[in-house]
C-alpha cells in the first residue's frame, strides 16, 4: 500500500503531530564527561533547558561527582567567546556544606557560585523558579522535600524560560510520582559502583547504566 | 609690599621696586597685598580662618574595610601595583609601589581592592555633607583635600579647639586616617595638612613662619616644577619665596607665583561651597481609609515614577528607599528598602517592593502614603555590554545582582552568599564565605594541590562515629579505601589539629571522609561527604 505510507509520512510532517520517540531529536546536550552516559541520552548530553530529577536513598553515592564535569563546562569561560560572562551555578538548599577546595579540584568557577539557603520548602521552589527564569545562571541545583507534579511543571517551565538547566535531588520514593521533568535517573550504589536507572527520558529509551564511575 | 617678601629680601629694596610693575602686569591680581599689609597690628585675628582636613589614605578609607589585611592596588602600565596598604598589611611586609604577585606571595590572606577614583569621589562627598554640621560653607578642595570656613563656627561650636576635636574624633569614629590644621587661608591650611603640622594659626603675623619652612611636596605641584626646584636647591616654601619674583612666575608659571601669594594672603582665594545633593520626598493623602492591597501598591509605582523622574534630570541614583503607610488611629508602618548598588529604575524598585509588601503587615486601613529617598549619588550611565553571548538570552530577564537581591529581599542577607577558599591546611578553615555585593576582590582563589582528595560536601562539624573492633562504624562498619593522609598544624593557636584522614566507604555505598584523631582518646570522626 505504497499511496497509505506516503500519506502517513506527510501526516507525520505536520508540526502539530508530536511522536513519543521522535527521531528528530536534535536539541544537543550538554555533554555530562561520562561517555557511557552520554551515549545513552537523547542529544548526547544532559537535556538543556529543563528539569532533570536525581533520585538517591542518601547523599554522598556520587550524585554530584555525576554532575561535576558538566558543572565545570558551564561555569568556565569559552576561549571561542572572550567576551561571554559564563553563566552562575546556583545551589538553593544544600543539604551540607558545598566544600570549595573539592569544587575547585573539580574546576568549577568558584566566582560563579551562589549559595541560597531559603527557610522552607515553598520557599525552596520559589528561589529555583527565580533563579532559572532569571537567565543569568546556566544551572541551578536543588534538594526541595517535597515535589508535587504540579511544582516540576513550574521548574520546567521556568527553566525553558531563562534558557537554564535545573537538577532536583529527590528520594528514591518519589519514583512513582509523576513528573515533568526530561530526564528522571534513580541512584544507587553497592559494594560493586554506582549504577544508574534511567527510567524517564524525554525522546530517549528507559535504560540501566552499571559502574558508572569505573570505566 | 616688599617687605612681604621676607626678611632675606629685605636688601634689595630697590630692585624690587623697579620691577614691581613687571610684576603687575604678570599678575593683574597683585593689587590687595597693601590692605593686609597696612593692619596687621589692628587686626590680630583674621576674619575668616578656614580648616583643613586633609586625606591622605582616602583610596584606602574608601573601601571601609579595616579588620583585614587589605591594599589598595591600581593598575600601572599593566601591572597592579599596590598604591596603599593598611597597617595590618603593612607589618607583613606589603610596601606601596609593590606588584599585587609579591603581596599575594607575603601575605597570602591579604585583600587585594581595586583603586576606584568613583568611589572615593562619593565617600569624600558624604563627608562633606557630613562636615555640613560644622560650617555652612564647606568646599571640596581637591580630590583628597576638604576645606571649612570655620570664622563663624567658633562660639557655636565652644572655641577652635572643641570644635577641632569634635571633627577629630568623629572622623575617627568613620574610619578615616585625617590630618588637620587651620590658618587664614585655605591654601595656607591644606599646605600645612599635607605637611601634617597639625597647625592653628589665627593670625597672619604667625602664618609667613609657619610656612617658610614647610617642604615643597606639600605644595602638590607639577612634577617637573617640583624637580626643577629641588634641582635649584629650593626645597622650602621659605626659599620659594626668597626667589624674585618674575624670574619665578617666568619660569614656573605665573599660576604658582599666584598660589603663593593667596597662600599668604596677599590676593583673594574664593573658593566654591559644597552643597549636599537633594532627596525625594513626596506624599500622596487619600480622601478615604484605603485597605487594598492592589490600590496601596499602585500608589507606591506611582510615587517611584515621580522618585525615578527626580533623580533622572539630576543624573542621580539611590541605595535606599523609605516608605511610611500612614494609619488613622495606629502608629505608622514602615518599609524600608536597600540596594546593593544605587539605581532610580522605579520598575526595578517596584518589583522588590512586591516582594517586601507581600509580608508587610498593615494594622489598619491607610490614609496617607510617604516615599522617602535616601542619600542620593551620582549615577554613571552604563552602556550595556555587546551581545557576544553564546545564547540570547529572553528580553525579560534581569541580572545577576538584581536576582541576588530579590533573594536577600526575601531570606535576608546572610542567606544569600557566595564562596571562596582560603590558602589554609585546615579542612575547616579552608574556605569561606563571600558577599555577592561586596566590591569585587582580586585576590586569586588558594591553589589546592590536585592529588590530595577532598570531599564536596563538608559537614559543619566533624560527627563522632562509633567504633566497633577497632573500625567505625556508620550504618555499619566502614572500609578504608584510601589514607592515611596527616594533617598536623595550627599548632601556634587554639584550633590547631592533628588527625589522620581516610577515604572510606560505608555498607550503603557512602564515600567518607574520615578521620581519627592523634591524641590520647584515638576517636574516629566523620567530616565529609564525596557526594
Amino acid at each position: 500500500m505504497r499511496h497509505d505510507s506516503s500519506s502517513l509520512e506527510k501526516l507525520l510532517e505536520n508540526p502539530r503531530v508530536w511522536r513519543g520517540k521522535s527521531q528528530t531529536w536534535t536539541e544537543q546536550g550538554i555533554a555530562s564527561g561520562f561517555e557511557k552516559l552520554d551515549r545513552q541520552l537523547p542529544g548526547s548530553g544532559w537535556p538543556p533547558n529543563s528539569l532533570t530529577e536525581i533520585l538517591t536513598e542518601q547523599y554522598g553515592i556520587g550524585e554530584l561527582q555525576l554532575l561535576m564535569p558538566a558543572l565545570s563546562k558551564l561555569s568556565a569561560d569559552d576561549p571561542l567567546v572572550p567576551y561571554a560572562e559564563p553563566g552562575w551555578i546556583a545551589w538553593v538548599a544544600p543539604p551540607f556544606q558545598p566544600y570549595p577546595p573539592a569544587l575547585q579540584q573539580w574546576r568549577i568557577n568558584l566566582s560563579r557560585l551562589l549559595i541560597v539557603r531559603p527557610k522552607d520548602d515553598s520557599e525552596i521552589l520559589w528561589s529555583a523558579e527565580q533563579a532559572l527564569s532569571s537567565g543569568t545562571c546556566s544551572a541551578v541545583l536543588l534538594w526541595p522535600e517535597t515535589l508535587s507534579d504540579q511544582d516540576s511543571r513550574r521548574l520546567q517551565l521556568a527553566a525553558e524560560k531563562g534558557s537554564s538547566w535545573c537538577i532536583a535531588f529527590r528520594p528514591l520514593s518519589a519514583r512513582n510520582q509523576p513528573s515533568a521533568a526530561a530526564l528522571r535517573i534513580a541512584m544507587r550504589a553497592d559494594g560493586h559502583g554506582t549504577h544508574l536507572d534511567i527510567f524517564k527520558s524525554r525522546g530517549g529509551q528507559p535504560v540501566s547504566i552499571s559502574n558508572l564511575f569505573s570505566g | 609690599m616688599q617687605a612681604r617678601e621676607g626678611g632675606a629680601a629685605s636688601g634689595s629694596k630697590a630692585r624690587h621696586k623697579r620691577r614691581a610693575a613687571d610684576v603687575q602686569q604678570l599678575l593683574p591680581l597683585a593689587a590687595p597685598e597693601a590692605e593686609v599689609e597696612s593692619t596687621p597690628a589692628v587686626q590680630p585675628a583674621s576674619k575668616r580662618l578656614w580648616f583643613c582636613v586633609y586625606l591622605p589614605e582616602l583610596p584606602l578609607d574608601a573601601t571601609g574595610r579595616r579588620h583585614s589585611p587589605l591594599a589598595v592596588v591600581e593598575d600601572q602600565q599593566g601591572v597592579h601595583r599596590i598604591l596603599l596598604a593598611n597597617e595590618m598589611a603593612a607589618a607583613a611586609g606589603v610596601l606601596p609601589g609593590q606588584s599585587a604577585n609579591a603581596a599575594l606571595a607575603l601575605l597570602p590572606e591579604i585583600e587585594l581592592e581595586e583603586r576606584s577614583t568613583v568611589v572615593e569621589q562619593q565617600t569624600l562627598e558624604a563627608l562633606a555633607t557630613w562636615l555640613e554640621q560644622f560650617s555652612s560653607f564647606v568646599s571640596i578642595a581637591s580630590r583628597d583635600v576638604l576645606l571649612l570656613e570655620i570664622a563663624g563656627s567658633l562660639r557655636l561650636f565652644g572655641g577652635l579647639r572643641h570644635l577641632r576635636r569634635r571633627v577629630a574624633s568623629g572622623l575617627e569614629q568613620q574610619g578615616f586616617a585625617a590630618s588637620l590644621s587651620i590658618a587664614p587661608t585655605p591654601l595656607a591650611a591644606t599646605w600645612l595638612a599635607r605637611g601634617n603640622r597639625r597647625a592653628c594659626i589665627r593670625k597672619f603675623a604667625n602664618l609667613l613662619p609657619k610656612l617658610r619652612s614647610l617642604p615643597l611636596h606639600c605644595l602638590d605641584w607639577p612634577p617637573a616644577a617640583h624637580t626643577a626646584l629641588t634641582g635649584m636647591g629650593v626645597t622650602t616654601i621659605g626659599d620659594c619665596l626668597r626667589l624674585p619674583r618674575e624670574a619665578f612666575a617666568k619660569r614656573f608659571g605665573a599660576g604658582r607665583l599666584i598660589e603663593l601669594d593667596r597662600a599668604l594672603g596677599r590676593l583673594p582665594d574664593p573658593r566654591a561651597s559644597w552643597r549636599s545633593p537633594e532627596r525625594f520626598c513626596a506624599d500622596y493623602e487619600m480622601t478615604e481609609e484605603q485597605s487594598d492591597r492592589e490600590l496601596l501598591l499602585a500608589i507606591c509605582q506611582e510615587l517611584l515614577e515621580a522618585h525615578e523622574q527626580f533623580l533622572l534630570t539630576r543624573q542621580l541614583g539611590t541605595q535606599r528607599i523609605d516608605f511610611c503607610f500612614y494609619h488613622l488611629k495606629a502608629p505608622a508602618t514602615k518599609l524600608s528598602m536597600g540596594f546593593t548598588r544605587p539605581d532610580r529604575s522605579a520598575r526595578r524598585f517596584a518589583e522588590l517592593l512586591g516582594i517586601r509588601f507581600e509580608r508587610l503587615s498593615l494594622p489598619e486601613p491607610v490614609i496617607a502614603l510617604r516615599l522617602q529617598g535616601g542619600p542620593t549619588q551620582l549615577l554613571k550611565a552604563e552602556s550595556s555590554r555587546l551581545s557576544f553571548d553564546r545564547r540570547s538570552r529572553p528580553s525579560e530577564c534581569y541580572s545577576m545582582t538584581e536576582l541576588a537581591e530579590r533573594l536577600a529581599a526575601r531570606f535576608g542577607d546572610d542567606a544569600v552568599n557566595g564562596v571562596t577558599t582560603v590558602a589554609e591546611h585546615r579542612p575547616q578553615k579552608a574556605w569561606r564565605q563571600r558577599a555577592l555585593s561586596g566590591g569585587k576582590t582580586i585576590g586569586q582563589p588558594a591553589f589546592m594541590r590536585p592529588d590530595l582528595k577532598r570531599p564536596l560536601w563538608l559537614l559543619p562539624e566533624p560527627a563522632h562515629l562509633p567504633v566497633e573492633a577497632g573500625l567505625p562504624l556508620h550504618f555499619g562498619r566502614v572500609t578504608l579505601l584510601e589514607g592515611p593522609e596527616r594533617l598536623e598544624t595550627g599548632w601556634w593557636d587554639e584550633d590547631g589539629i592533628a588527625r589522620d584522614y581516610y577515604m572510606a566507604v560505608n555498607p550503603r555505598g557512602m564515600r567518607l571522609w574520615i578521620f581519627r584523631n592523634r591524641s590520647r582518646s584515638a576517636d574516629w570522626y566523620l567530616d565529609g561527604i564525596f557526594g
